[in-house]
């Protein structure tokens, strides 16, 4: 058993999380391919590779004792982790999209009745009910931008890391309502119970984050 | 036919097991001279509202009787116990120490330690404000989980007067200070900086709390709090904690009890000292308590009062984890066919008796006396009792 538990996300953030942990001598292989936990190469630490989406669960209930995961992940999971440190890469914004034609970015109303399309159900109620703004949110699980484009939906709010994929598709952003990075999340209570390892691990982070 | 969400039968090993750790708290209470109290399951929402933050609001089952007034279930004991002490027992001399065991209801996503009903045990000291009272929440506390077998938990201290005083020195307004907390109490470090950078408050002091709370120890704590919050209160609490960590030394606690400066717990509720204890091996705290002295001033009884809790199931589980496990234990001492003044003697004599209600006969009455390892049988034979002891290990007679 390794004194620590890490939970890593797969997908686009495993490398530079790899990175991250490499740049305080916690070594991973390069290539996970299908396994789902693998050792450090110094036997510190424990790696379980999981779905992003899945990272907050393993971490709230100490599964593992800390992770790796997008600042977009927890907007939508209710789960209690302590945010330890913003590692800053995996950099993204969460913004409200239309048709180009719509004009809403360029002032014009929104119908009485918006209906938004979004991956992002909590951030999206909360941002159209903290604006007194009328709407519907259907919740998809991908392609979010198609909605629009087929009359399934009067705007979006999703992701954009470059915007190429809104300019693909003739839309723009019509606001911006949050930036996403990557955080080194704890458990809270691990945070007390392997103190002097997590500790040390959040500080050696963060001073790497910051050169 | 299936059960709602988040609730449970419990199956007679099953509760022998919860009763076995229900017995050995209670016999914790007793030894601290904390009498049992028991409150209804229900009763009027606007009673039970006054104890509730507005997360547990929004979980509490709410319903109406039949004449409209609107009852809710508890969800806690401690708010029931405060409503009862400051109508029925306002009379009583002061302090007042009450302990429970008992069911109360959340509305919540049920998942791994968290069910819709569940069992707190807990206690109350009432009348007595001052570290002293203090230490015997955390010290009972303590006590409890070493009487169930979980004589390796930990135990973190704090009192919130340490955050307010920094967060006043800083020089934030109460709304702007109520955020930061929000943020200290679940450790959200990035959000603190982000609040730091937008409230352009003074470098150095916002790093010497960021330092406090992401610190956890005892005197190295208590030096960075006698920095970071110059005021009285925070003063007076720091004093306060670092007399609970001697007393807590001083019958052998010592090393099991640290301070955590950003332990905030509940922030509706608690007015000063909290504690959490928790263990290596389980993700979620097993109990915590504090002071709380506002909530009977809320039923117009203005007195201080310090408690604590501990999640009955969540003992459970962890004594699961360890496989220590007592749902073993015999059920049933003897067997008996043919005889009801045997089997009260039995009875009389503090046994645990079955009776035979099938006329089974000597062969088939010994047989079932095997496969259910009981270990004694008794038949009659006209006058006589023959009694024949089977082998606990083999099941053979001896």
């Amino acid at each position: 058993m390794s004194e620590l538990t890490i939970a890593l996300p797969k997908g686009s953030l495993y490398e530079p999380s790899a990175s991250a942990l490499a740049a305080i001598g916690i070594e991973t292989p390069s290539d996970p391919g299908r396994r789902l936990t693998m050792t450090s190469s110094d036997g510190s630490a424990e790696l379980l590779l999981l779905r992003p989406t899945d990272v907050p669960a393993y971490v709230e209930f100490g599964a593992a004792d800390c992770g790796i995961v997008g600042k977009d992940t927890l907007w939508e999971s209710d789960r209690s982790v302590s945010e330890a440190v913003d590692l800053q890469f995996g950099a993204c914004r969460l913004v409200v999209a239309a048709r180009r034609s719509d004009r809403y970015h360029e002032g014009a109303r929104y119908p009485t009745f918006l209906r938004v399309a979004t991956k992002f159900k909590r951030m999206a109620t909360q941002y159209f009910s903290e604006r007194d703004i009328a709407c519907e949110i259907i919740a998809l699980h991908g392609s979010v931008e198609l909605a629009p484009l087929v009359g399934l939906a009067d705007a979006i709010v999703d992701l954009v890391a470059t915007g190429s994929t809104l300019r693909e598709h003739d839309m723009v952003v019509v606001d911006e309502i949050a930036v996403s990075t990557a955080r080194f999340v704890l458990n809270p209570v691990a945070y007390r119970s392997k103190y002097a390892i997590l500790s040390s691990l959040c500080e050696r982070l963060q001073r790497s984050v910051a050169s | 036919m299936r059960l709602p969400p988040g609730v449970r039968d419990w199956l007679p090993q099953e509760f022998a097991f919860k009763q076995s750790v229900e017995d050995r708290i209670a016999l914790v209470f007793d030894r601290w001279s904390y009498a049992r109290i028991a409150t209804p399951t229900f009763e009027s929402y606007e009673s039970l509202e006054r104890g509730l933050g507005e997360k547990l609001m929004r979980q509490t089952f709410r319903f109406s009787d039949p004449l409209g007034e609107e009852l809710a279930l508890r969800t806690e004991m401690t708010t029931p116990i405060a409503r009862v002490v400051s109508t029925r027992l306002r009379n009583a001399s002061l302090p007042i120490r009450l302990s429970y065991i008992a069911p109360a209801y959340r509305y919540e996503e049920p998942q791994l330690g968290r069910m819709r009903e569940f069992t707190q045990a807990g206690a109350e000291l009432i009348g007595a404000a001052g570290a002293d009272a203090d230490a015997e929440a955390l010290f009972m506390a303590i006590e409890s989980l070493d009487a169930v077998g979980l004589s390796d938990a930990h135990f973190d201290i704090n009192d919130s007067a340490i955050v307010d005083g920094a967060l006043v020195a800083l020089g934030l307004s109460a709304p702007t200070a109520r955020l930061w907390k929000e943020a200290i109490s679940v450790r959200n470090l990035v959000a603190l900086d982000d609040l730091a950078r937008s409230a352009a408050v003074e470098m150095e002091r916002y790093a010497l709390l960021r330092r406090s709370i992401v610190t956890r120890g005892t005197d190295d704590v208590l030096a960075i709090a006698r920095e970071l919050a110059p005021n009285p209160e925070a003063q007076a609490a720091i004093y306060r904690l670092e007399r609970i960590l001697a007393r807590a030394a001083a019958i052998g606690f010592g090393a099991r009890v640290a301070i955590d400066p950003a332990l905030l717990r509940d922030l509706e509720y608690y007015t000063g000292f909290v504690f959490e204890g928790f263990l290596d091996d389980l993700g979620f705290s097993l109990c915590g308590g504090g002071r709380y002295d506002t909530l009977l001033p809320r039923f117009g009884y203005d007195v201080p009062a310090v408690g604590w809790m501990v999640g009955v199931e969540r003992i459970l589980l962890a004594l699961e984890r360890r496989h220590i496990d007592e749902r073993r234990r015999r059920e049933v001492d003897v067997f008996v066919v043919g005889s009801d003044r045997a089997a009260r003697e039995e009875r009389s004599r503090g046994q645990r008796v079955r009776v035979d209600v099938r006329g089974l006969d000597r062969t088939a009455a010994i047989a079932y006396a095997r496969h259910k390892a009981i270990p004694r049988v008794l038949i009659a034979r006209g006058e006589e009792i023959e009694e024949i002891f089977l082998d606990a290990d083999e099941g053979s007679p001896s």
